[in-house]
């Protein structure tokens, strides 16, 4: 597995038109780890989120600005083509988004776009992802039926299968257990610890209690602004920040 | 106030208000069932008749209704109708897809703004219009260039399909629309491209509403009668060869409705032809309402195909991920396109033109329409022009009573189908539940939208002239537009009446207004706007109409009606027979009556913009 190096965040401002959703964030992401991102609802952390890969890209009136260094290149620059980006950064939403097609075809659409037809080979990807989102033991004899037969923890698994099919260095996950009930959650939540041995994961997340299981490292966002930044730790249990304690005590938010 | 009950049933005047509502719903009942009857009796009054025979009718392979030896095989109709329509298809189904894709996927939104008006106009223009196009410029232009006769398939197959590309891309653009935006997102964030999105993910997502599309865009090539009479010709034979003349079966029932065809069994003949269409027509239509109904991918192994097989050559992430680096490749670099990803974008950019470029073909399309129209009719047009009447000598023809006809008819038509059409909106939408009944009702107005017009001038003739007597009047005309516009002036109203919010419904019932009274106070007058609005594109419709008045209208008269029962003309009929004149004087009096007739209808669908925007801008909801 290839990781692909840290991310380094500098200077990064996102604005919608005229309004400003990320102001002048700097930030470092480490290699291998589960990185969260907190914060009230509207701080812009799924905005953040979504420079990782570029989908910004597809909203009318997203401008960028700084930079966002990773393996040596400004992924953010005109040069980087951000369909080649997504395919080593890949992304899982917030609400499961699979597509109307069938089990198999729903893992395989990353590979079969580009240029992956040889069946033995996709069988082959097909079962492995499904078996790294822990999927494979309750799909493997039904994996030809309609996608929207799966319940929706198990349809976000198979959005998580589905992006870790084209071999990503990175995961980004939007909110990705905020539709699902407890039981489907926590599956997903352990997931997310195994695979962190194989990529770099950042994670929008609601829930706090989330952000302090399952994540190495804690960034919280207030209005745009990133407050604080540090070990998950040290975050919950000694934030600098008054803003911080605060919001992690549940004052406000 | 009365000292009633509370809890007593409901009053009187309730009850008269919903048996009116539900007598308007049942209206297209009544249509339907004049339709049915007006077939059934004309079809076995021909077969009564000595020269035609069941087995002779469907399994015939010639059609001479003329002279002392007739015979009445339907075939010749059925391959010229078949011609036409399968042509059209040919032509509208991968423009009109494209163009939809493309609206949907990569226009941005000011394009869009520009380009969706344009098929909206593309589609308002009546089908008389296409037919003067069709037989004046696209016809001499073929046979400049192939060897084909003066009228021809092949230019009725090109008006066909420009009538039914806005169906076509206005519905399967719908569908394409309705695809949640999550699931292109999700495309994209596994690195496809906009056009693999597109075409992988989002089209075989919108598969049954495309489907749909094409079986209404059938339906109405199959019924289309102006356009193809005026082209196609009247000679029925049975070949495939678009250079040369066919008649389909609308067009053989046009022949009937122009006096062509004399009386007697040649004409009942008309009848069996109509019920043909009707089945044909009324097939697609019902397949058209199960694909909509089928909701998104349910057949997985059909989509395995329709995705991927791409090129074999590339290089695969997965070998990688499953197996770990593989040793003598090159360094990890995901950011560099590989040769597959160059070939990607090249078929990007490729693919991206090429359904853009089934706008420009339909824009083109528009352009030269108008411009030819305008240039052959804008000079004839004067103050003589518009007040005299259509004498036989063209310079000294005009439209004074043509016009004044054609507000008499459309006037009357709306006076006949608005309280009608919106009683029975509002009873569908409001003053019942979901039950069999109300789903009868419903089915019965979405099949009566897909009766070919020329069906609803057979009934004209038969019923309101013939059976109840009202003779070729004005009153027959505008009862057979009625039942035609009906189904559309439903749909709009539903659609204005649903967009009122429930609340105001249920505010008015929780202080103890009755169901009728909640619509009648507070969902109704805010309806108002985009009932009017449906009104307005409806008499449009209805102005530009010519196959159903084709049978009462008047040839010819000097001055205008002055009361219901009088004969009348109106513009398109007048249209069609100069267009058909072999003079080349009366063919520009055909384009300077269309010019006035495309006038009127601009300023119709500015009155109905003109309408939505100004209550979209004063709404406070």
């Amino acid at each position: 597995m290839k990781k692909g190096g840290n991310i380094s965040v500098k200077n990064l401002t996102i604005k919608y038109g005229d309004k400003v959703a990320i102001n002048d964030v700097s930030i470092e992401l480490i290699e291998g780890k589960v990185t969260a991102f907190i914060g009230p609802s509207g701080c812009g952390k799924s905005t953040f989120l979504r420079a990782f890969n570029r989908m910004n890209d597809e909203i009318i009136g997203a401008s960028m600005e700084g930079d966002i260094s990773w393996m040596g290149k400004q992924i953010l620059s005109d040069e980087i083509d951000p369909v080649l980006l997504r395919r080593a950064v890949s992304m899982v939403f917030q609400k499961p988004n699979v597509f109307p097609i069938s089990i198999y075809e729903n893992v395989a659409f990353g590979l079969r776009i580009q240029g992956e037809n040889e069946p033995s080979n996709l069988d082959a990807a097909v079962k492995q992802s499904l078996v790294d989102a822990a999927l494979w033991d309750e799909v493997k004899d039904r994996l030809y039926d309609d996608a929207y037969s799966l319940s929706g923890g198990q349809q976000q698994r198979l959005c998580i299968a589905r992006a870790l099919a084209i071999g990503p260095s990175v995961l980004l996950m939007d909110e990705p257990t905020s539709a699902l009930d407890p039981i489907a959650t926590a599956k997903i939540e352990e997931l997310i610890s195994t695979l962190k041995s194989k990529l770099t994961i950042v994670i929008v997340t609601h829930s706090m209690s989330q952000a302090s299981r399952i994540s190495d490292h804690t960034a919280f966002l207030y209005l745009g602004d990133l407050i604080e930044f540090g070990e998950t730790k040290q975050i919950f249990e000694d934030p600098k920040q008054e803003l911080t304690g605060q919001y992690i005590s549940g004052r406000f938010g | 106030m009365t000292e009633a009950n509370p809890l007593e049933g409901d009053s009187p005047k309730h009850k008269f208000v919903l048996g009116s509502l539900f007598a308007s719903a049942s209206l297209s009942v009544v249509a339907s069932a004049l339709i049915i009857y007006t077939l059934a009796e004309g079809t076995i009054e021909f077969f009564l008749a000595e020269e035609a025979t069941l087995l002779g009718f469907i399994g015939g392979g010639e059609w001479v209704p003329n002279g002392r030896n007739p015979r009445f095989g339907i075939w010749p109709l059925l391959s010229g109708t078949f011609l036409i329509a399968g042509g059209a298809l040919l032509i509208a189904v991968p423009l009109g897809v494209s163009a939809a894709l493309y609206l949907s996927e990569f226009a941005s939104n000011r394009s869009r703004k520009i380009l969706k008006p344009a098929v909206e106009i593309l589609s308002g223009i009546p089908s008389v219009v296409h037919g003067f196009f069709a037989l004046l410029v696209i016809s001499p232009f073929i046979r400049t260039y192939f060897d084909a006769s003066y009228f021809n398939a092949a230019s009725a197959i090109i008006v066909v399909a420009a009538m039914i590309l806005p169906i076509i891309v206005s519905i399967s653009d719908d569908a394409i629309r309705a695809i949640p935006r999550e699931i292109r997102e999700a495309s994209l964030a596994l690195g496809a491209t906009r056009w693999e999105t597109a075409s992988r993910v989002v089209l075989p997502a919108a598969r049954s509403g495309i489907v749909a599309s094409v079986l209404l865009a059938l339906a109405r090539a199959v019924g289309e009668t102006m356009a193809v009479t005026l082209a196609a010709g009247s000679v029925a034979s049975l070949h495939l060869d678009p250079f040369r003349e066919v008649q389909t079966l609308t067009a053989y029932i046009a022949q009937v409705a122009t006096g062509d065809i004399p009386p007697g069994t040649a004409t009942d003949a008309g009848f069996a032809v109509g019920a043909t269409l009707f089945i044909l027509t009324y097939t697609a239509n019902t397949l058209a309402i199960g694909a909509t109904k089928k909701g998104l991918g349910r057949k997985p192994g059909k989509l395995r195909k329709s995705l991927g097989n791409l090129s074999r050559t590339a290089r695969s992430a997965i070998s990688s991920f499953s197996n770990g680096d593989t040793p003598g490749r090159a360094p990890f670099d995901p950011l560099s396109p590989n040769s597959t990803d160059l070939k990607r974008r090249k078929s990007e950019v490729i693919w991206r033109r090429l359904i853009g470029s089934s706008l420009l073909l339909g824009m083109g399309f528009l352009t030269i329409l108008l411009h030819s129209v305008i240039k052959a009719g804008a000079p004839g047009i004067d103050l003589a022009f518009l007040t005299d009447y259509p004498s036989s000598r063209a310079h000294l023809a005009g439209i004074g009573p043509v016009i004044l006809g054609s507000i008499w008819l459309i006037a009357l038509t709306m006076i006949f189908a608005l309280p009608a059409g919106v009683g029975a909106a509002v009873y569908l939408t409001e003053m019942s539940r979901p039950s069999p009944i109300n789903l009868f009702l419903r089915r019965t107005i979405q099949n009566l939208a897909a009766v070919p017009s020329i069906i609803f001038g057979l009934v004209g003739l038969y019923v309101f002239s013939r059976m109840l007597g009202f003779g070729l009047s004005l009153l027959t005309g505008s009862l057979t537009l009625a039942m035609m516009v009906l189904p559309m002036i439903v749909v709009t109203s539903e659609e204005a009446l649903l967009a009122v919010p429930k609340g105001f419904r249920e505010g008015a019932l929780a202080v103890g207004a009755t169901r009728w009274q909640a619509v009648r106070y507070h969902v109704l007058p805010n309806a108002v706007p985009g009932i009017a609005t449906g009104a307005i594109l409806s008499v449009a419709r209805a102005l530009g109409e010519t196959a159903p008045i084709l049978f009462v209208a008047s040839i010819f008269s000097k001055t205008a009606p002055t009361g219901v029962l009088d004969g009348f003309m109106a513009m398109p009929i007048q249209i069609f027979f100069w267009t058909r004149h072999p003079s080349q004087s009366f063919q520009d009096l055909a384009a300077s009556t269309i010019l006035v007739l495309l006038m009127l209808l601009l300023i119709l669908n500015a009155m109905a913009l003109f309408v939505r925007n100004r209550a979209e801008a004063r709404r406070s909801w």
